[in-house]
């Protein structure tokens, strides 16, 4: 008999009394014999914990899809934790989670009878999930025009983002990008480039990126300023972002010092803005960075919401890392140099530091 | 009992989680996952992840509740907070990502050190039985584990696998172990040391 075949037989009890006591007599005395005697019993638990392991994990996805299903445990969660210990402030805006703020809302309403009127009202988050038609379509131009341009494969998420010094940082939504496999970024100046996640908080929506080339940002001159303090309604405001592959311009005025469900970390404004001008910045008529966008209420078109400068450097200060923190602010400009431009000039000057985004996620 | 809003008391849900008690694992895993949820929404995850880290939370918890002298010197909340933070730590710290953490003092801390360090190290071990058994591939994996899993005999396997006779399936049940064992012990191991 092979050693495996007498090892299964002992262990399942059907070796003769004669051969058994043959076999254990050989374990106590022959050492090769007993480690692989160890080793076949090893083997075969791990086999059994792997089978009980894959069970057990089999089972809590079921629970969890059956009890918790996609929305509701998050709902429930932003209900209890957030707007009770809250007060109805800040929801946390990672990307699956951008209908917990609708419906949590719409759950606190609905105590105050607007149930009805509200229930419609959704932030959306204004990133492009590309399609891929066309997106392939655009591939297949710029073969045809640009023949000796590179052809990327289209991304799964596009939007908006900018720099914050000269360092290569530049800022964007989180629920652009926090599910990516890998970012980056391009303009009309700059190359597509490899970018990465340095920092994120997920209940202002915010991330920072770093460019990894750090030729890229070898000679930038950043012309804006983040503002501090916050800016006063009616103020004229304007954003530059990617809805589409060209940088779009749009304008309008600061209408509401809260945002969406009276969160206080955000503005709205009343520029139309569209999927792919999440990320991107707002700038008041001076030049300065007031907020970043984020999202805006499906159905209003022209209402859109920005998160405050004020929030996101506060947040930034809060990094328990001294060293990322330097980083992070100690290269920004404390005056935007847009002040005296018109228009037409300031936006020349900003667009080499407004970026297209794209993101490319985990399969 | 009625079968509407079950409380359970700690003690319960240990018990419930010993006996296999499917109610109870479903019950237990409702009431924490917020907690869970929270924390790592906080500290720059993602749901998804913390829907990893919670199932992972509660295997930990689980396999600990299958020891005889286990016992909980805190609160099960305490507890499943406790191992879901040391789990979302060492994540962050394989991506090198520790600076996205916060520390918060709202929630007590237990000491898990030693049931998530006990965990990680079996987990490398059915890592490895995992490679193992990609690697082997079908119809060997199945055979195996229908051999010392599920207990078929020989004629069994013979008949599932379409070999001619009970001797004919000892013989592949036998390479295909030997294969398992290379893989386990040899490949795999050598592997995981790097």
């Amino acid at each position: 008999m092979r050693p495996i075949d007498l090892f299964d037989n002992y262990i399942k009890g059907t070796l003769s009394a004669e051969d058994k006591a043959g076999f254990e007599n050989q374990l106590s005395n022959d050492e090769v014999f007993a480690k692989a005697f160890q080793e076949h019993k090893t083997l075969i638990a791990s086999l059994a914990q792997h089978a009980t392991r894959n069970e057990l994990k089999k089972k809590l996805k079921a629970i969890h899809e059956k009890e918790l299903g996609i929305n509701s445990k998050v709902i429930s969660m932003y209900r209890e934790e957030t707007f009770a210990k809250r007060h109805g402030r800040t929801l946390a805006v990672a990307a699956s989670t951008a209908v917990i703020a609708v419906l949590s809302t719409v759950a606190l309403l609905s105590t105050g009878g607007y149930f009805f009127k509200q229930q419609n009202n959704k932030i959306t988050d204004l990133n492009r999930v590309v399609m891929e038609l066309k997106a392939s379509s655009d591939g297949i131009v710029e073969g045809i025009t640009m023949s000796n341009k590179k052809v990327y494969a289209p991304a799964n998420l596009e939007g908006s983002a900018f720099a914050i010094n000269n360092k290569g940082y530049i800022i964007t939504s989180f629920h652009m990008v926090n599910s990516a496999d890998s970012i980056f970024v391009r303009n009309n100046t700059t190359e597509r480039t490899l970018a990465s996640l340095i920092f994120a908080d997920a209940r202002l929506d915010l991330a920072v990126l770093k460019i990894e080339n750090s030729d890229v940002s070898k000679n930038w001159q950043i012309p804006f300023a983040l503002k501090e303090k916050t800016t006063d309604i009616g103020e004229k405001v304007f954003t530059l972002g990617y809805p589409r592959k060209e940088v779009v311009y749009g304008e309008g005025s600061l209408s509401s010092l809260s945002g969406y469900s009276n969160d206080t970390s955000m503005y709205q404004i009343s520029i139309p803005v569209n999927p792919g001008n999440s990320g991107g910045p707002l700038l008041d008529e001076y030049g300065n960075i007031i907020g970043v966008i984020r999202g805006k209420i499906s159905g209003a078109e022209a209402t859109g919401f920005a998160i405050k400068t004020n929030e996101i450097l506060k947040s930034i200060n809060a990094i328990d890392v001294d060293s990322t923190r330097k980083q992070l602010l100690g290269q920004s400009n404390k005056k935007s140099s847009l002040k005296s431009l018109k228009r037409s000039e300031q936006i020349k000057k900003i667009n080499p530091y407004v970026f297209n985004v794209l993101v490319y996620k985990k399969d | 009992m009625s079968k509407s809003k079950l409380q359970f008391t700690d003690d319960q849900f240990i018990d419930g989680l010993r006996n296999g008690n499917n109610e109870i694992l479903s019950a237990l895993y409702k009431k924490y996952y917020n907690i869970v949820l929270k924390f790592i929404v906080n500290n720059s995850g993602t749901e998804e992840a913390a829907q990893d880290i919670y199932q992972e939370t509660v295997i930990v918890l689980y396999e600990n509740a299958q020891k005889p002298q286990f016992s909980l010197n805190c609160q099960l909340q305490t507890y499943i907070y406790s191992v879901a933070k040391r789990l979302w730590l060492k994540q962050l710290k394989k991506n090198g990502k520790t600076f996205l953490f916060k520390e918060d003092d709202e929630n007590e801390l237990a000491d898990v050190t030693g049931d998530v360090a006990e965990h990680s190290e079996k987990e490398k071990n059915l890592d490895k039985m995992n490679k193992s058994l990609l690697e082997l591939g079908e119809p060997c994996a199945t055979l195996i584990k229908d051999y010392y899993l599920s207990k078929l005999n020989m004629d069994e396997i013979a008949e599932k696998f379409g070999y001619t006779n009970a001797d004919n399936a000892k013989n592949q049940k036998y390479k295909c172990l030997q294969r398992l064992k290379k893989y386990f012990f040899e490949t795999h191991s050598i592997e995981q040391e790097k």
